[in-house]
């Protein structure tokens, strides 16, 4: 008589259940988490206390006037205007990228990635999974960000003066764009997977824009529509600025997710096409 | 249904074919050795069932579901190469990332029983990265053992570990495929420790596989030989050289004659000739041996 086995069929939500446990655990039982949070409070606070540039009678004078400054520009900015535009909440997407460079890189620096392709038949599941997971990794350091760049700019008594509700949606509008930078840096990692340092600095040249800015002239030059540049390029985060409101807000979720599934889906593409391990 | 049936795999990287029409099948139930030199193309097929490297062409089947099939990776445990655990942190939570994800209802209980297995509760809080070489192996093994897999594919598991860690690595495979549904791949070089744990074979040579046969069919293919030591060594050789047609000294410098032919002959005829044999037994070449004589005929 042959022995029968019933194998049971893991539900998306079981499977993702899974996967999330593993990151999830990882994330707060190694340090680099913390690192990042840390990161993403002091260098914010350094910036906004500390920088002061020469006028034109070589006084000191400081870089930022006013608190909130260092959370998000006045209004929406492709280019920057002023070196003090430079530094706002955006730069937690530069943390962001290497932070998540290391985490994934880690997976395959180690060998778990074949634990997980194993038992994980969907390359999708890594992809939601990491994403997810990177993306809350971020909105925390925009939390971390907002109190260290606060904290500092207090200290040093800056001017307070803000529109509540635009600030509120500004910096909402910067977490929730998390999910998208995570989801492009995933993508990032997974493409390079084999090469951590060339990962990391390709997370490194997205954050700081270098690559996009590049890509953009090309675009423009093109004389694609701004819709395009926004969703597949800026990733809608220079909108959460200090004007922001309820509509920027929903504009950055929408590309947010926007952002996650296609890089989600480009991602899984390569992962079932690929060696992973 | 066999837990592995593979027909005609075949992977390729760019201009090199690693495995080529491969045939393959593992019963339900077996501890299937798998055996071959370095570069023939275990490692690759060991990849391609656990989906970490898509085929080329042909098919897998397990438990005869296709191998992409989530029910049954889910059901999988594997330790491919090296174990694979991040180095800073400790076997303990290396052991639940593994748990959670297998979604384990009862994580830490399970791990206890799983270390407690492999002997290396002792060991849980020590950073993975400061474990020995058979620590490693244990956790790597006690990784996949996690979650009672149907499936287990080991590739090396016996690397680095001491006398005990395979005498308890044996019994811990055959009480995995006691109940005769769940089955164990081991590739291994370590022929002679394989040998008493596996009860089907398969050798792969190029990347084809050159044979299968269960372990008795292995102990019938496995020739007798006579083993002997006399007094004029050189003399008894040459003598029975000139009788028998295959006759070597081994490493242990006695004699071995493989025709058919019982010890009290060989005794009788070299007496007649005035050599006095001090030591006469008869014995069988192991695995080891058989792969050797295997590969040497391939060649």
């Amino acid at each position: 008589m042959s022995k029968e086995i019933k194998f049971e069929s893991p539900t998306l939500a079981k499977r993702i259940k899974g996967m999330l446990g593993v990151d999830f655990y990882r994330l707060f039982h190694t340090p680099l988490f913390y690192i990042f949070l840390a990161i993403a409070a002091i260098i914010p606070a350094m910036v906004s206390g500390m920088t002061a540039l020469p006028d034109p009678n070589g006084n000191m004078t400081a870089l930022y006037s006013n608190v909130w400054q260092i959370i998000a520009t006045n209004e929406p900015l492709y280019v920057v205007r002023e070196i003090a535009d430079y530094a706002n909440m955006n730069m937690v997407f530069i943390f962001g990228g290497i932070m998540v460079s290391i985490f994934i890189g880690h997976d395959y620096k180690s060998g778990y990635v074949k634990q997980l392709f194993t038992t994980h038949a969907k390359k999708q599941d890594y992809m939601i999974s990491k994403s997810l997971v990177c993306a809350f990794a971020m909105a925390c350091m925009c939390i971390t960000y907002f109190i260290g760049g606060t904290v500092a700019g207090l200290l040093v008594k800056y001017d307070t003066e803000v529109n509540v509700p635009a600030l509120i949606f500004a910096i909402a509008g910067k977490m929730v764009m998390s999910l998208g930078w995570a989801s492009l840096y995933t993508f990032l990692n997974v493409i390079f997977r084999r090469y951590f340092g060339v990962s990391i600095f390709s997370s490194f040249f997205f954050g700081t824009g270098i690559l996009i800015i590049g890509a953009a002239a090309i675009l423009e030059g093109l004389g694609l529509p701004g819709w395009i540049l926004n969703v597949f390029l800026y990733g809608s985060s220079v909108n959460a600025s200090l004007a922001s409101n309820l509509g920027t807000f929903i504009l950055c979720a929408i590309i947010s997710v926007a952002w996650a599934f296609e890089y989600n889906l480009l991602g899984t593409m390569i992962l079932d096409k690929c060696d992973v391990y | 249904m066999n837990a592995v049936e593979i027909k005609n795999l075949s992977k390729n990287f760019g201009e090199k074919q690693a495995v080529c029409s491969l045939n393959m099948s593992v019963p339900m139930g077996a501890i299937y050795g798998f055996i071959g030199e370095n570069g023939s193309g275990k490692s690759t097929t060991e990849k391609m069932i656990c989906g970490l490297i898509p085929k080329s062409g042909g098919s897998i089947k397990l438990y005869g579901k296709d191998y992409i099939d989530e029910s049954v990776r889910a059901s999988m445990g594997v330790l491919i190469e090296a174990p694979g655990c991040y180095p800073s942190l400790t076997v303990w939570d290396n052991m639940m990332l593994q748990a959670h994800n297998l979604s384990i209802s009862n994580p830490e209980k399970e791990v206890i029983s799983v270390l407690k297995k492999v002997r290396m509760e002792g060991a849980a809080g020590n950073k993975y990265k400061n474990c020995s070489l058979g620590m490693k192996q244990r956790v790597g093994i006690a990784m996949a053992l996690l979650g009672n897999p149907t499936l287990l594919v080991l590739d090396e598991p016996l690397n680095g570990l001491d006398a005990d860690g395979m005498r308890i690595m044996r019994e811990v495979f055959k009480d995995i495929v006691r109940d005769g549904t769940r089955s164990i791949i081991v590739s291994s070089h370590l022929l002679g420790e394989l040998q008493k744990v596996a009860t089907h074979y398969g050798i792969i040579r190029h990347g084809k596989m050159i044979c299968e046969m269960t372990a008795e069919e292995l102990d019938k293919s496995c020739r007798c030989f006579v083993a002997l030591k006399a007094e004029e060594m050189g003399k008894a050789k040459a003598l029975l050289e000139d009788k028998y047609l295959k006759v070597v000294k081994d490493e242990a410098e006695y004699i071995r004659v493989y025709d058919s032919v019982t010890p009290e002959e060989i005794v009788s005829y070299l007496y007649n000739h005035g050599v006095c044999v001090t030591e006469i037994q008869t014995d069988k070449i192991g695995l080891e041996e058989y792969y050797i004589d295997l590969m040497k005929e391939g060649k």
